[in-house]
């Protein structure tokens, strides 16, 4: 609990995390027959985190079924493959240079 | 013809009263004192739990375990820092002709 | 689960792939195989995928025992061998031919299966960038620490 900015950068990468480990478990089972794709909801996990909950994986509607009951898309995985990794890139460097602010105020100038 | 002076009346002080002893009761300063050396008790503690869960393996995010050394660091140096200005500020005081 | 059981998701289907496409590459190879040591033509195989939980590398049973979050990675149940009954062709000559001149043939389609091939080799590129990916999410935590 150091300030509010890295409590929701600290709960936003916890979120990308959970959400690129369940695109991962799509690619994994892409040709298993009956899997179905897995992802998050972003916005509500993000106001239940706040409130101390965990994220759950929801089941995604829209996707076309194979006919070995998979509805893995895999253009839509690699896509948020690359999503979430630059968006856990952007908030690890904004962690990164709150963290350094912080430390450059509490050492007044000199470090 | 002039007066007899005529005793001079002794000036008496107004009787300054001793202010009310606050000995027995913890000043504003030595509540955020305590407040702020239990607080980076805990960061610590949470920064060792924390290194401890995810070395054997348990459900623990790296970014989680990092995040938290780093806070348990900043809450040290801010301690660190405070506790150096108060010992200048005693020594300024120390220093004080009297 | 931390990111680091992504990556044995990840190993998992790379596996899984890999052994769909050895038995792809056997099953083309033997397209046109009239004798087998079992006797009878060639049968194709056919990986059976299947959807299993995976732990973290580091992870311990207890993880498991106390419902902590498990990640779906996928492995090869078992391998199915075609049980129809084998093509008939009519080639008298063939030293494999049965009294009437036809020759049985495996049923394998090696069109069918370079095409399943393709899509097995795009599926392992997917499982290697998503365990690329991960990985540098784990190096940008890392990078927190300087």
């Amino acid at each position: 609990m150091i300030d509010r900015l890295t409590d929701n950068l600290e709960q936003y990468m916890n979120l990308v995390s959970f959400r690129q480990k369940l695109v991962a478990s799509n690619i994994a089972n892409a040709d298993t027959p009956g899997y179905k794709t897995q992802d998050l909801d972003f916005q509500a996990s993000f106001r239940s985190a706040m409130d101390g909950g965990s994220p759950e994986a929801v089941s995604v509607p829209g996707l076309s079924t194979k006919n070995d009951g998979n509805n893995v898309d895999l253009d839509r995985e690699a896509r948020l493959l690359a999503e979430n990794a630059m968006r856990f890139n952007v908030a690890a460097t904004l962690m990164k240079s709150s963290i350094s602010r912080i430390k450059e105020a509490i050492n007044g100038g000199k470090s | 013809m002039t007066a007899p002076i005529s005793n001079i009346t002794p000036i008496t002080l107004p009787q300054v009263q001793p202010l009310s002893s606050s000995a027995g009761q913890p000043g504003e300063f030595q509540k955020v004192l305590t407040g702020t050396i239990n607080d980076l008790e805990s960061m610590n503690n949470n920064a060792s739990d924390s290194v401890q869960k995810f070395l054997s393996g348990e459900n623990e995010e790296l970014h989680t375990t990092i995040l938290a050394t780093q806070k348990a660091e900043l809450a040290f140096e801010l301690g660190l820092q405070v506790r150096n200005k108060v010992v200048d500020a005693y020594q300024e005081i120390m220093k004080m002709q009297m | 689960m931390s990111l680091f059981a992504a990556l044995t998701v990840s190993a998992s289907g790379m596996a899984a792939q890999r052994t769909r496409a050895a038995l792809l590459v056997e099953n083309i190879a033997n397209s046109e195989t009239t004798r087998t040591p079992e006797g009878g033509p060639y049968r194709r195989k056919d990986a059976v995928f299947t959807t299993q939980q995976v732990g973290s590398a580091f992870g311990t049973e207890l993880d498991a025992q106390m419902g902590g979050m498990q990640l779906s990675g996928v492995s090869v149940a078992g391998i199915s061998v075609d049980t129809r009954d084998p093509e008939k062709r009519y080639m008298p000559g063939h030293p494999d031919a049965d009294s009437n001149g036809y020759v049985s043939m495996p049923r394998v389609n090696p069109a069918e299966d370079m095409v399943d091939l393709v899509s097995a080799d795009r599926s392992y590129q997917a499982n290697v960038a998503a365990m690329s990916a991960v990985k540098d999410m784990i190096m940008k935590s890392i990078d927190l620490l300087k």
